[in-house]
């Protein structure tokens, strides 16, 4: 009695439609997630996607390398992690897509700011806050025998950790600071009972650190890179092998909610979509000012204009999406950069192996044309 | 066994005679089960509750062998950050397991232990204890899904009842009247009972 799947998009071949579990972190920037979920654009395609939402990136990433996750959202750095084998096992992976550019900020302790504004004889802090700020405090700190500046991200191999590195960098700061991993759900209490004096993580943390008054939001992720990938979708390179045209088919609705995410008005639907107790469990007015291109930075000051806080799509879908080489080699260079992988332990040759292995542009490729056909 | 070794404490900072194990879990009745199972052996364990930031402090105070963590625990970014720090390098139970067969990575994952090994601990007794743990956590992971779907098939119940007095109430049938009727409708699309009665609560909502 039930009637047959008449969409073009069905795959004839196989019929039994087993589920996806598709795993990801609640933050503002899984808004293609759960647009794709919300307005069915699995289901389109035929598939049948569970979301599963996690605690932690390590255990996402476990879960992933083992198959009890079949698909994520990753924060972009964790597959090159994965298959060279840092920090865990050595699983090689596939990235078919980019999900998101930008979407992080970095948010200061009052007390720090108090204490930059008065070194610096300032009244108003400005907005993005240079490094060089924090040169005097540093050096006060030294001098008097107190702890160093200490920050938290939320993950080592994240972008987080290279845009707060390359932000200190800028003034010769990055060795001076401490950096530390915390969960971004302890981030603002760990603000407020001074363990650390900064962090940089996703949205809705920065946003909901400012309306709760812990914390002070002095730049975002935008004005350290500009348009880089943030969070990707990746799969075991195993399983890409086994089902290639299941991975395209996630890629092309998850392209559809991206380019959905384009129209400001769209966003805020997005914003109530996710402040869900399923997926954020956040109120609506921490979540919609980022996708609304609004970066809160204290309580009585106004919000900051930034276009680009949480960019999803572009134009085209090559612009923001495109799993490109490119990309994946950049990442490299941050990671090499920061001490987490010695170039050399690695051959050239083996290096140039992986890296073509992860970004998946075939399946990119398959992606456009299942969409081109829809 | 206790060789005259001048101050070997400090000189081997992860002595062999005891293994201390760090358990963070939240699960008060599975941390005592895990306890109890290995309390006849010459392991220290100590337990802490997910402790959020301030784990940095307690795992450095007690600079554990063994740290032993539900999986679903946000600390776990913490713990797993730990290894790009020089001062303490602790190794997640997973590479541990690298050499070993993967089916056991994959049942820890499933069954919620995660654990990391830091230092030079003698493989074989991690081995041990990762063990008794995954013994532990596998059997309160079969009680939560028992206990699931319990609860599952209790709400199923209240829906099927529910639906059956509406259609009573309603359409003036007997209890058994509105009972087969439901029950063709779910034959007929081939649907679950309890999705049958869902579907007919939220109509006859809105005819009302």
């Amino acid at each position: 009695m039930t009637k047959p799947d008449t969409n073009d998009c069905t795959d004839h071949t196989n019929d039994q439609v087993s589920p996806i579990n598709l795993g990801f972190v609640p933050l503002t920037d899984s808004a293609p997630l759960i647009v794709a979920q919300s307005l069915g654009y699995f289901k389109k395609f035929n598939l049948d996607v569970k979301l599963r939402p996690q605690n932690s990136w390590s255990t996402l990433r476990d879960k992933l390398q083992t198959g009890v996750l079949d698909a994520a959202q990753l924060l972009a750095p964790m597959p090159l992690a994965s298959s060279f084998g840092l920090g865990s096992l050595k699983v090689q992976m596939s990235v078919p897509m980019v999900l998101s550019q930008n979407g992080n900020a970095i948010t200061l302790s009052p007390n720090l700011c108090d204490e930059i504004l008065v070194a610096s004889e300032l009244s108003k802090l400005p907005f993005p806050l240079p490094a060089h700020l924090l040169n005097a405090i540093v050096e006060r700190r030294t001098k008097n025998g107190k702890p160093a500046l200490r920050f938290a991200t939320v993950f080592p191999y994240s972008c987080h950790q290279y845009q707060l590195i390359d932000w200190l960098k800028t003034s010769n700061l990055h060795h001076e600071v401490e950096i530390i991993t915390i969960p971004p759900s302890e981030m603002s209490k760990s603000l407020e009972t001074g363990l650390i004096d900064g962090f940089c993580v996703g949205g809705p943390w920065n946003a909901k650190s400012v309306r709760e008054g812990t914390g002070v939001t002095v730049l975002t992720s935008f004005n350290i890179w500009q348009d880089r990938a943030e969070k990707v979708l990746g799969t075991t390179h195993r399983f890409y092998q086994q089902q290639p045209e299941t991975v395209a088919k996630l890629c092309a609705a998850l392209l559809l909610a991206c380019e959905w995410l384009q129209s400001l008005p769209n966003r805020f639907e997005a914003a109530k979509m996710m402040a869900d107790s399923r997926y954020l469990d956040e109120p609506i007015d921490v979540i919609a000012p980022s996708l609304l291109g609004s970066c809160l930075t204290q309580q009585t000051s106004a919000p900051q204009s930034v276009a680009h806080y949480n960019r999803f799509y572009s134009g085209d879908a090559s612009v923001v999406n495109a799993p490109s080489l490119s990309v994946q080699q950049w990442l490299l260079t941050k990671m090499v950069s920061s001490g987490q992988l010695s170039s050399e332990k690695v051959a050239p040759e083996q290096q140039r192996q992986i890296l073509a292995n992860i970004a998946n542009t075939e399946c990119f490729e398959r992606a456009l044309t299942i969409l081109e056909k829809a | 066994m206790t060789q005259p070794h001048i101050n070997k404490r400090n000189a081997l900072v992860h002595s062999d005679d005891k293994l201390s194990i760090l358990l963070i879990d939240d699960n008060e009745a599975r941390a005592s089960a895990l306890i109890l199972a290995l309390e006849h052996s010459r392991y220290q364990i100590s337990h802490l509750l997910s402790s959020g930031a301030s784990l940095l402090k307690k795992v450095d105070e007690l600079k554990p062998d063994i740290v032993v963590i539900d999986i679903e625990s946000p600390d776990r970014d913490i713990l797993d950050s730990l290894h790009t720090l020089s001062n303490f390098n602790p190794k997640p139970i997973v590479m541990f397991s690298e050499q070993e067969d993967s089916d056991t990575i994959r049942r820890s994952v499933k069954s919620g232990v995660s654990a990391y090994v830091c230092g030079n601990a003698d493989p074989k007794r991690v081995r041990a204890i990762l063990d008794a743990a995954l013994a532990r956590f596998e059997e309160y992971q079969n009680v939560k899904q028992a206990l699931a779907e319990t609860k599952y098939e209790l709400e199923a119940k209240k829906t099927i009842d529910s639906a059956k007095r509406m259609l009573i109430e309603s359409r003036d049938m007997s209890e058994n009247e509105a009972f087969h009727a439901m029950r063709k409708m779910a034959m007929d699309t081939g649907q679950k009972l309890e999705d049958v009665a869902k579907t007919l609560i939220s109509m006859l909502k809105t005819i009302k």
